[in-house]
């Protein structure tokens, strides 16, 4: 019987500092026993990945790359399907001297196609040299790397076969790149994030000591996908540089059997796991519809994190509420804020003191001031809760500017900037939209709004997004949220921005997904929305019924509001009842 | 081990659990469109597999999922799926 790797090194010394490269902190891991456990879709322990058994194939795997004459630095792409393969060969990179980039897996039914087309914007932006997918998925990138500069597709396993260099590679270096994350940008272009090896050492060093201050005992459990930050630096890069080891469930799996995130912390004893909020979103759904919570025993969860989007702390009361029983408790909630551009993390709220809201006042000075006046603890009505981030982990520092780059100060609305030691090195070869974030102080101006609180940050939304109508600031999320609530409608239908409209005014408009077919609940569900849009922010909107999958998402699982609001204006996105509101068109135009 | 089901059976059975993501009350026929008709998306779309699965005790890979586009396609799928996994 498959046994998973132990929890703890018994000999080796725990270790996190001292690193200079992810490979120098593989070779120390592969001297103990953890490692990594991969699970299928049902939860079964199917394949043992030792740190020592990892070293020992990416080696052998990084002989056979450096073989193929590639030149130090070129690129290397990787489907970051939740496997032994992908970790393998994503180590591989490092001791090859080559960059890896992972690549992001399709979801959705009847997805391929466009699946192929995002793959391939990405192998052309990162001019990736090879791919390399599982057996099932190397059809899809063989296509996608059609017509681009990719020399050869091929699986871990083929390439194994290959001959060996006569020589061992020479390892990426401190002051070499460690990797490529794409998360934003377009289908046709791309933003590659580009983290050198010292800012992944540098934010994984953070994440471990300041952040979580791991410990030995420490054990991860993570369904988050390894194209992403939170699931490849916070839930395989760290672990790896700290001995920590991680019990997988593929993203897939847990979309399907959420509970199962919770069975694997159960029944290893996990101490740290992350999610976006809307993870524990859906674990409560499912557990809503399932019985036996007590067959769930949560004690050993220390931090449950929370990262990745704007944090939504009525879900998470939900959650500590419905896992009480099984012996959660809602002081592990850690909330967080990063991004890939600083690598993955740069605060961290404080340990054990669970999740923290700030609750502000609406109204004029919050609205046109963009100022966070506390309201009182039992104040209700018009106020606003936002969840604290925490401060900036040492040696990061965050500052609020106005849109001139003035620092502002506490309790005052602004941009976030960040600085610290694990910022990227730039959009690969973007130096336009490098130029837009990065600027020569060092700051990175990470998009998104919010303020501080005894040095705290609090997000109140991306930037982008931001609805100014009068002069008053609305939060999209705030009105998508309200109409989540209505009844019919569900989390990720709702879509909420502004356009200007002909009268030089800015008009809101409320996308939501709709699968009535009849024509007078339709009429229903629209006096609905508006009444409570008008309810939410105290502004009309126009409503925009549209068929399913109208809205897109980025691989993160964020919402795209500039998509929508793009595809809203060319006529793309079409109400269900033609006539009911105003067209794009007829908005627009003089 | 289930036996595998035929043609009418595995439509009916698969229709049945569909009609849980058919707010809208259309005729479900094969070559219904799972995402334009159905309005299925990804979160649904992974309720409806793992369902399927359940029943019939399958593992159906996530890129396979990906590729489907109709009713028919879906049956067809699992049909090769149970056939594949009696050997």
């Amino acid at each position: 019987m498959l046994l998973p790797t132990p929890t703890t090194n018994e000999i080796l010394p725990f270790r996190t500092e001292g690193f200079r490269t992810l490979a120098e902190g593989l070779d120390y891991a592969a001297r103990g026993r953890t490692g990594m456990n991969f699970h299928d879709s049902r939860g079964e322990l199917v394949c043992v990945l030792s740190y020592t058994e990892l070293r020992e194939r990416a080696v052998r795997l990084a002989r056979r790359l450096a073989a193929t004459g590639m030149a130090r630095g070129e690129r290397v792409a990787v489907i970051a399907e939740t496997s032994p393969d992908f970790v393998v060969a994503f180590f591989a990179c490092q001791y090859a001297g080559l960059v890896p980039v992972p690549l992001p897996l399709a979801v959705g039914f009847g997805t391929r196609q466009a699946y192929i087309e995002r793959l391939r914007g990405m192998l052309r932006a990162a001019d990736a040299r090879l791919g390399i997918a599982g057996r099932e998925l190397l059809p899809v990138l063989v296509e996608a790397a059609r017509e681009t500069a990719v020399l050869g597709v091929h699986t871990v396993e083929e390439l194994m076969l290959r001959p060996a260099a006569a020589v061992e590679p020479e390892p990426l270096g401190s002051d070499e790149p460690c990797y490529i994350q794409y998360s934003s940008g377009s289908t046709s272009f791309p933003r590659g994030v580009l983290v050198t090896q010292r800012a992944l050492v540098a934010n994984a060093l953070a994440i471990a000591r300041d952040g979580l201050a791991l410990r030995p005992g420490d054990r991860c459990t993570s369904w988050l996908p390894l194209y992403h930050d939170m699931g490849l630096v916070g839930c395989c890069l760290t672990p790896v540089m700290t001995q920590i080891p991680v019990d997988y469930i593929a993203t897939a799996t847990f979309a399907r059997r959420p509970l199962l995130w919770l069975e694997l912390i159960s029944r290893n004893g996990g101490t740290i796991s992350f999610a976006p909020t809307f993870g524990y979103e859906l674990a409560v759904r499912r557990a809503q519809t399932a019985n036996g919570i007590d067959r769930f025993d949560l004690r050993s969860w220390r931090v449950a994190g929370i990262g990745g989007e704007m944090i939504r702390q009525s879900v998470l009361d939900r959650f500590a509420r419905i896992f009480h029983p099984a012996g959660f408790d809602a002081r592990a909630f850690v909330p967080s804020y990063g991004l890939a551009e600083a690598t993955l993390a740069v605060t961290f709220a404080p340990l054990g003191c669970g999740s923290r809201v700030d609750r502000v006042r609406r109204g004029p000075l919050f609205e046109v001031r963009r100022i966070a006046q506390p309201a009182a603890a039992d104040e209700a009505g018009a106020v606003r809760d936002f969840v604290r981030c925490g401060r900036p982990l040492p040696g990061y520092a965050v500052e609020i500017r106005d849109d001139q780059g003035r620092p502002l100060p506490e309790r005052t609305i602004g941009r976030v900037c960040v600085r610290g030691p694990s910022l990227m090195r730039e959009y690969f070869r973007d130096p336009a939209a490098t130029a837009r974030v990065l600027d020569r102080g060092g700051w990175l101006d990470t998009g998104d709004l919010g303020y501080l609180v005894d040095g705290e940050l609090v997000i109140t939304g991306r930037s982008k997004d931001l609805i100014i109508v009068g002069g008053r600031n609305i939060w999209p999320q705030d009105l998508e949220w309200a109409v989540e609530r209505i009844e019919g409608v569900r989390p990720g239908d709702v879509c909420a921005f502004a356009v200007a409209d002909k009268d030089e005014g800015e008009r809101v408009v409320v996308i939501v997904e709709c699968r009535l077919q009849d024509r007078a609940a339709r009429a229903e569900l629209r006096r609905e929305v508006h009444r409570v849009v008008t309810a939410t922010a105290g502004v009309e909107a126009t409503v925009v019924l549209a068929p399913p999958r109208s809205l897109t998402y980025t691989t993160s699982g964020k919402l795209s509001r500039a998509a929508a609001r793009e595809r809203w204006l060319a006529g793309d996105i079409l109400d269900l009842d033609a006539g009911a509101e105003e067209t794009a068109a007829a908005l627009v135009a003089a | 081990m289930t036996a595998v089901p035929d043609e009418v059976e595995l439509f009916s059975t698969i229709r049945a659990l569909l009609s849980a993501h058919n707010s809208a009350g259309i005729e479900i026929r094969r070559d219904t469109d799972l995402a334009a008709d159905l309005s299925i998306d990804s979160v649904a779309a992974m309720d409806l597999v793992m369902e399927i699965e359940e029943r019939y005790d399958l593992d159906i890979p996530v890129n396979e999922i990906s590729e489907l586009r109709t009713v028919g396609d879906l049956v067809d799928l699992v049909r090769r799926q149970i056939e594949e996994r009696r050997g």
